[in-house]
């Protein structure tokens, strides 16, 4: 089947079996393995992006559905070489150890903080409920978002 | 720059994506390669039939059990075939004896061919009697598992100190329990996957996540039947580990198709492959008595220790030794007999796992301290101080600790910073008042221990590591070279931090050089609680005698240093008697709990953690590791309840087996790191990222019964078990 994907910005166009999944898409046709799989049942969020602006498992999702879509990997998340504020939140805040989960947590969170952008502890941590670590017992990475949140001007 | 909270130096590379992890790494034309596990849990196989496999469109290679040059491997004891099956002249290799032994490995062009191929493999099974408890498995008449361990036993611990029979005379309380721990599942995030092919200069080269680059090489070579530096590892970043990437997964077989095939062969494994196939935290069964005069001393205990070691050792023998030692817990005791015992099953395997069988000896210990503190009446912190090890306190096998024991200022410490107030010279407990929901009980519990920092018991403990000093006039660069592994806990950071420091450059101007057998000498493992201790002084030798050369004129200055504890030693097999170990860290913790006695949820309000870290050489990361550490045995003591049944995993899912999310962590985690120097540690520091793990559960077991009333011996608890016990007890009947 063929699909035009628009991928941080540039449109791929591939011919790819209909059962691909959105993850293998973009780890396998394009090489961007920033983006994780971490379980085989939809727990996990290591593969999490935006589709159109909004955060989605990317491991839930066929590549064909993502056709004419716009999504963005970890990769496209900076501008350049200026790091999004979360990305340096969490590099400030100790919010990674092993870092596998990062990704998705970053993703995760940059797109909850477009619909939230003042939130409270309680709500970043429902937010994140479908984004496990194991490293960190997650208290940098709530830490790392409300810090970003505050430089973002929340 | 000891003591700074530097920012690691993997930071950038993970928070952009860019970061490779060992799925992430691939080669032109490579294969894909697929594990084919067993379908029984004991039987000889008599006959494999790889011809479909074989001729499918796509598929390069199949190999079994006759392929591997040597075929048994394991960490301690090489007990297990690498492929199981007929053909091999490696004696019991054509017995599978657990669901997770693997049978054959398919190479084919793409994964999903390889793992079409897998299941036309034709295996043809002749069963045998298999036994899945251990007790059962001590019994004469039970199937044997290896012709060198009668009745299944691996190992059997005695320590014999002082009198018993003196000691039972003078208890004026004497407490019981039989204590059972769960399995539990490392789960890191990242499952294993690898990549095996032909170096530049002919070495077969192993890319994959592991916990000691060299141990890994040694277990290929061996396997493979190579010279040592024919075969090279190398790990790129790792996706956590915890213990569980100690022992082979996709190793040995990556190296072997890739040797065989003269080929480039990666790997990725689901998480269903992950939790099915590699080993887990040892279940245990723990008989206890323990005896104290109505002043609080303890003046007997008893234990009899039995872990389920699964189908191999890996290293239950190590694992059990630990247990022996801390199942008295950090007391000083006159009169303790003790036996362990580590047993093959027929079960998956078990093996390092944070802790070390600390925390199985520690949930025992620690509710036997609660428990007499309950039948003396007095408070749980009174008691233990009346108790504790110090300096020059005698261990159970009869020899003082290291200088530096800590674990009295630890339990104070604790006792401050939480629900504890001293007055009349005495520690009372403070609590908080009970929610309005009478359905919610409150409760406060208390709870310490000990752990061994390093390799134990006559272990020939030892680091390497090199220092190169470049430049003319002044030093422009430093180059470290240090194998230890970054799984996570920001080993490299602490790298570059104690090189700076040693020898007296900014951190800009360290590299390090490490990962890589080919480039670095053995570190030993990141495990043990150990790198930070041996690592820091290794480079700072290696650092000392640089600069020398470096004032001699030399340029480049280069210095390698191995560096090499104490001698510990084994126990002795009939009293127990040895020096153990030659560091230790001392940890103690108090929660806050609120059970739901209608749905038997257990809620962690608020823990508080007192670690002896001895120096904080990066504060932040230390604060990670109790934080992490916390979040994972509360995931142990509670959720996370792996189902075994006659042998197989009935849950190897992320749905299925529950690990703890952000909404089931306790909103407080009150980190107080003492650092309260070890004399043999560099710059003073401890090892500590195991250490917040030990005390958690049976601190949580013990603010479960200060709330109500129950004491629960057995973890995980599951709310169906906390409801089940509570029932029983007459709580909650609404
Ligand atoms: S890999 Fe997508 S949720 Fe785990
Ligand atoms: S940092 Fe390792 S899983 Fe989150």
């Amino acid at each position: 089947m063929n699909v035009s994907i628009t991928i941080n910005g540039t449109v791929y166009e591939r011919d790819i079996e209909p059962r691909m999944l959105l993850v293998h898409f973009i780890r396998e046709e394009l090489g961007l393995t920033g983006t994780n799989i971490g379980c085989d049942t939809s727990q996990c969020g290591a593969c999490t992006i935006h589709m159109d602006g909004r955060s989605l498992k990317s491991c839930t999702c066929l590549a064909v559905q993502a056709d004419g879509r716009e999504i963005t990997t970890i990769e496209g998340l900076a501008d350049g070489d200026n790091l999004h504020p979360m990305q340096e939140a969490f590099w400030d805040n100790h919010g990674l150890q092993c870092g596998y989960c990062t990704p998705g947590m970053i993703m995760a969170s940059t797109a909850f903080l477009k619909d939230n952008p003042h939130p409270t502890e309680e709500e970043i941590r429902h937010a994140l409920e479908g984004n496990f670590c194991r490293c960190t017992g997650y208290q940098n990475i709530v830490k790392s978002i409300k810090a970003a949140s505050e430089k973002m001007g929340g | 720059m000891i003591g700074q909270s530097m920012t690691r130096i993997d930071a950038l590379g993970k928070v952009t994506g860019e970061t490779p992890y060992p799925g992430d790494i691939n080669l032109e034309g490579q294969l894909w390669l697929k594990m084919r596990f067993s379908d029984r849990a004991h039987a000889r196989i008599t006959a494999i039939d790889t011809s479909q496999a074989e001729a499918l469109p796509g598929v390069v290679a199949v190999f079994t059990a006759k392929d591997v040059p040597v075929n048994e491997y394991g960490l301690v004891i090489k007990d297990q075939p690498v492929i199981c099956g007929p053909g091999s002249d490696m004696p019991g290799s054509d017995i599978v004896r657990t669901y997770m032994d693997c049978v054959a490995v398919v190479v084919a062009e793409t994964d999903a061919i390889a793992a079409k191929a897998v299941k036309l493999i034709d295996v043809t099974y002749e069963d045998l009697p298999a036994v899945f408890d251990m007790e059962a498995a001590m019994e004469d008449d039970a199937p044997q598992l290896h012709a060198d361990s009668p009745n299944n036993i691996i190992c059997h611990y005695r320590i014999r100190k002082g009198d018993m029979e003196a000691g039972w005379s003078q208890a004026d309380v004497v407490v019981e329990g039989v204590y059972e721990t769960g399995y539990q599942e490392h789960a890191y995030l990242q499952p294993e996957a690898g990549l095996g092919y032909i170096d530049e200069e002919g070495r077969v080269t192993v890319i994959v996540g592991g916990q000691w680059v060299h141990e890994d090489q040694e277990q290929i070579y061996h396997a493979l039947g190579l010279p040592p530096e024919q075969v090279r590892v190398i790990y790129p970043a790792i996706g956590g580990a915890f213990g569980g990437r100690e022992d082979m997964s996709v190793q040995i077989v990556l190296a072997l198709a890739a040797w065989k095939l003269q080929r480039p062969v990666k790997t990725i494994w689901s998480r269903e492959e992950s939790i099915l196939h590699h080993h887990k935290r040892h279940p245990m069964r723990i008989y206890s008595k323990w005896g104290a005069t109505k002043d609080g001393k303890i003046v007997a205990a008893e234990a009899k220790v039995i872990g389920d070691a699964g189908a191999y050792n890996y290293t239950s023998n190590k694992v059990l030794g630990n247990t022996n030692l801390m199942v008295t817990g950090p007391y000083e005791i006159d009169n303790v007999h003790v036996d362990t015992y580590g047993v093959y099953t027929n079960n998956i395997p078990c093996g390092a796992f944070r802790g070390f069988g600390g925390p199985q000896g520690a949930f025992a210990a620690e509710a036997q301290m609660n428990k007499l503190a309950e039948a003396l009446g007095m408070d749980p912190v009174e008691v233990r101080m009346k108790n504790v090890l110090r300096e020059g306190s005698l261990l159970t096998v009869g020899t003082p600790l290291p200088k530096g024991v800590t674990i009295p200022q630890v339990v104070e410490a604790c006792a401050e910073e939480s629900y504890w107030r001293r007055g009349d010279g005495a520690w009372h407990l403070n609590r908080p008042p009970q929610p309005d929901n009478p359905a919610l009980r409150r409760g406060i519990g208390f709870a310490c221990g000990f752990k061994n920092v390093g390799f134990s018991f006559g272990f020939p403990e030892q680091n390497w590591a090199t220092i190169e000093l470049h430049g003319g006039a002044e030093i422009e660069e430093v180059i470290v070279r240090q194998a230890g592994a970054d799984v996570g806990q920001g080993a490299h950071t602490v790298f570059v931090q104690m090189t700076a420091e040693a020898v007296g450059v900014p951190v800009e101007k360290v590299r390090l050089l490490t990962h890589d057998t080919a480039k670095t000498q053995t570190s030993g493992s990141s495990s043990a609680s150990r790198m930070t201790f041996m690592s820091g002084n290794a480079i700072r030798g290696a650092a000392q005698q640089a600069l020398q050369l470096w004032q001699d004129e030399e340029r480049p200055a280069i210095a390698t240093y191995q560096y090499k504890p104490p001698k510990t030693t084994p126990y002795h097999p009939e009293t127990g008697e040895s020096e153990p170990n030659f560091a230790y860290g001392y940890v103690a913790e108090a929660v806050e709990v609120e059970v739901d006695i209608e749905t038997g949820h257990i809620h962690v309000i608020k823990v508080v953690c007192a670690n002896d870290v001895g120096v904080a050489i990066n504060p932040q990361q230390i604060t990670g590791q109790i934080e992490g550490a916390i979040v994972q045995a509360q995931g142990y003591a509670i959720m996370e309840h792996l189902i075994s049944n006659e042998g197989k995993i009935q849950n190897p899912f992320l749905s299925t087996y529950l690990i703890p999310t952000v909404l089931d962590v306790p909103t407080e985690v009150k980190s107080v790191v003492l650092e309260l120097a070890d004399p043999r540690g560099p710059w003073g520091a401890r090892g500590m990222a195991e250490m917040p793990f030990i005390p958690l559960a049976p601190a949580i077991t013990a603010a479960v019964h200060d709330a109500t009333g129950v004491w629960f011996d057995e973890i995980p608890m599951t709310p169906d078990r906390v409801v089940t016990k509570l029932r029983e007890h007459g709580i909650g009947i609404l």
